[in-house]
């Protein structure tokens, strides 16, 4: 019996500002223009959002995300949903699974789901605000990390990433494999920030990090914003742009634990969230076209390859080393160059490259085949993760 | 000692006594005995039986590198001279996780799975680290 929500509610707009060192702005600025080109793009009114969902990104924690007065700054009255959202790199695709639920039950009818962050700073670099930029003091076991100089995402995720590598046997240049893919994409997309290719010399010599992830391992900051608008099908198909409709959704959580009775590093909860989403779908994973998957690190795309079940635990590296996944390849990946290469909107990033594919919309980067595209969203250090099925046909 | 320029850990009241243990070379974890669990970073309930009832216990202080990475860049000014140096993840045989550094060991000699055993560095007169060198 077909899901009763599957291919019901659809993404009908789409918003992306500049991305990058886009600076005198804040995020509220972002997030605005995000919903203002969004909404231009589905062809609908101001006066017909009834739903805001907001996630802010890093800007939150350094003071001034963008959070529940963006109501008020886009001067929206008579909300019928309105929330702050947070599981991290899986709230965007999060935010369109509650979206569509809440529209599928009349909740509202059109629902926007924004992204937006602004932690650059005219003369201060990327690390700074994502490292070591906090001036809140830990205390307690908490004040731990600093002391042993742990700092910042990078450093759970290569620490993951070498546990998957020694486990494995994965070979540093499998790593490289995905950033040179991805770059390829990232040429012919007008919205990336780092258009030039690069080879795997390129990767070699880029600076270390922290090992084993040298630099383009490592997604890039950037100011700007994403939004969606999630509506029924119905009114889907009566919006300017073609829709994306919403085939399948899921999410799995692992959490974190630090304890040998779990094992946290080489696994995410991609298997758990595509199972639910590719049930509610109908479809199995043969069907899918286009990936779109969430890439803070090159590690990243491995892990999820290898969790939705695209081969077996350890086999990413091989799978993207023949060039499968970049341009011209059998299983296009990260087709607008991914958090990599295009922008850091957390998981905005592919669902903004997602719904393009799926609608058809992604100019030179358009995958020929796009009936299923598979959205990925992870947060946390592979803590928390959310799936999403697009698809340009209801069914 | 007292030129010790790095991050240090700021003790409150709930973990005092663990840092008072590494002050006396000795690795405390929590340990709930209804559920015969062990753990740590300290949290006030047993993350398997949500019990509160718990007491600190010595740890052996034996392990297994759980996986490590050696950090070049330079978040803190006090890491410069010392970049890179080695983060780890130590599965201690009780069963939980440590973030901590390796100490008597060359980098190319680290790998995931060799066991450990804890060694304390005494940074200040206040603070004392547990850290890790080949067992």
């Amino acid at each position: 019996m077909a899901d009763p929500i599957a291919g019901q509610t659809a993404i009908c707009g789409l918003g992306v500002t500049e991305m990058g060192k886009i600076y005198g702005h804040d995020s509220y600025w972002f997030a605005s223009e995000a919903i203002k080109l969004a909404v231009e793009d589905a062809g609908i009114d101001k006066k017909d959002i009834d739903g805001l969902l907001i996630n802010p990104g890093i800007t939150s924690f350094l003071g001034g995300g963008i959070s529940i007065p963006l109501q008020n700054h886009l001067g929206l009255r008579n909300l019928r949903l309105l929330n702050h959202m947070n599981s991290f790199g899986a709230t965007a695709i999060g935010m369109v699974h509650y979206a569509a639920m809440a529209v599928n039950h009349g909740m509202a009818n059109y629902v926007v789901c924004v992204f937006a962050d602004a932690p650059l700073q005219k003369g201060g670099s990327a690390g700074a605000a994502y490292g070591g930029g906090r001036n809140r003091g830990p205390e307690g076991m908490a004040s731990l990390g600093p002391a042993y100089g742990f700092y910042g995402a990078n450093t759970g995720y290569a620490l993951a990433a070498r546990r998957y590598m020694e486990t494995y046997g994965v070979e540093q240049e499998k790593l490289g494999n995905v950033a040179v893919a991805q770059r390829q994409w990232a040429t012919t997309n007008p919205h990336a920030t780092m258009r030039d290719p690069i080879t795997m010399e390129d990767y070699d010599n880029s600076r270390w990090i922290i090992e084993p992830f040298h630099l383009l391992d490592c997604c890039l900051v950037s100011n700007g914003a994403v939004a969606v608008i999630v509506t029924t099908a119905e009114r889907a198909q009566a919006a300017k742009s073609d829709p994306a409709y919403v085939l399948g959704m899921g999410q799995g959580h692992p959490g974190n634990l630090a304890h040998s009775s779990v094992e946290t590093m080489t696994t995410s909860g991609a298997t758990l969230a595509g199972e639910t989403a590719f049930n509610m779908a109908a479809i199995d994973r043969d069907a899918i076209d286009v990936c779109e998957f969430y890439d803070c690190y090159t590690y990243t795309v491995l892990r999820t390859l290898e969790d939705y079940g695209f081969c077996g635990k350890g086999e990413a590296g091989d799978f993207v080393a023949d060039g499968r996944t970049a341009p011209g390849g059998s299983f296009p990946l990260n087709t607008g160059g991914g958090q990599l290469s295009s922008f850091y909107m957390w998981g905005m990033t592919p669902v903004a490259e997602g719904v393009a594919q799926a609608r058809g919309s992604a100019g030179e980067r358009q995958v020929e085949k796009h009936d299923a595209v598979l959205i990925s969203g992870n947060g946390g250090t592979l803590d928390t993760h959310g799936t999403l099925i697009l698809s340009p046909r209801q069914n | 000692m007292s030129n010790y320029a790095k991050p240090l850990p700021v003790p409150n009241e709930d973990t005092q006594p663990w840092f008072d243990g590494c002050k006396q070379h000795k690795l405390l974890l929590q340990y709930f005995p209804s559920a015969d669990w062990w753990q740590f970073p300290y949290s006030e309930r047993c993350q398997e039986d949500w019990s509160t009832d718990w007491e600190w216990r010595e740890s052996k202080g034996e392990g297994t590198v759980y996986t490590w990475g050696l950090m070049h860049q330079v978040y803190h000014p006090s890491w410069g001279e010392e970049v890179p140096y080695v983060l780890a993840v130590v599965e201690l045989d009780e069963g939980p996780r440590m973030n901590t550094t390796l100490i008597n060991v060359e980098h190319d000699q680290i790998q995931c799975g060799m066991r450990v055993k804890v060694a304390f560095d005494d940074v200040t007169d206040e603070i004392t680290l547990p850290k890790f060198e080949p067992a």
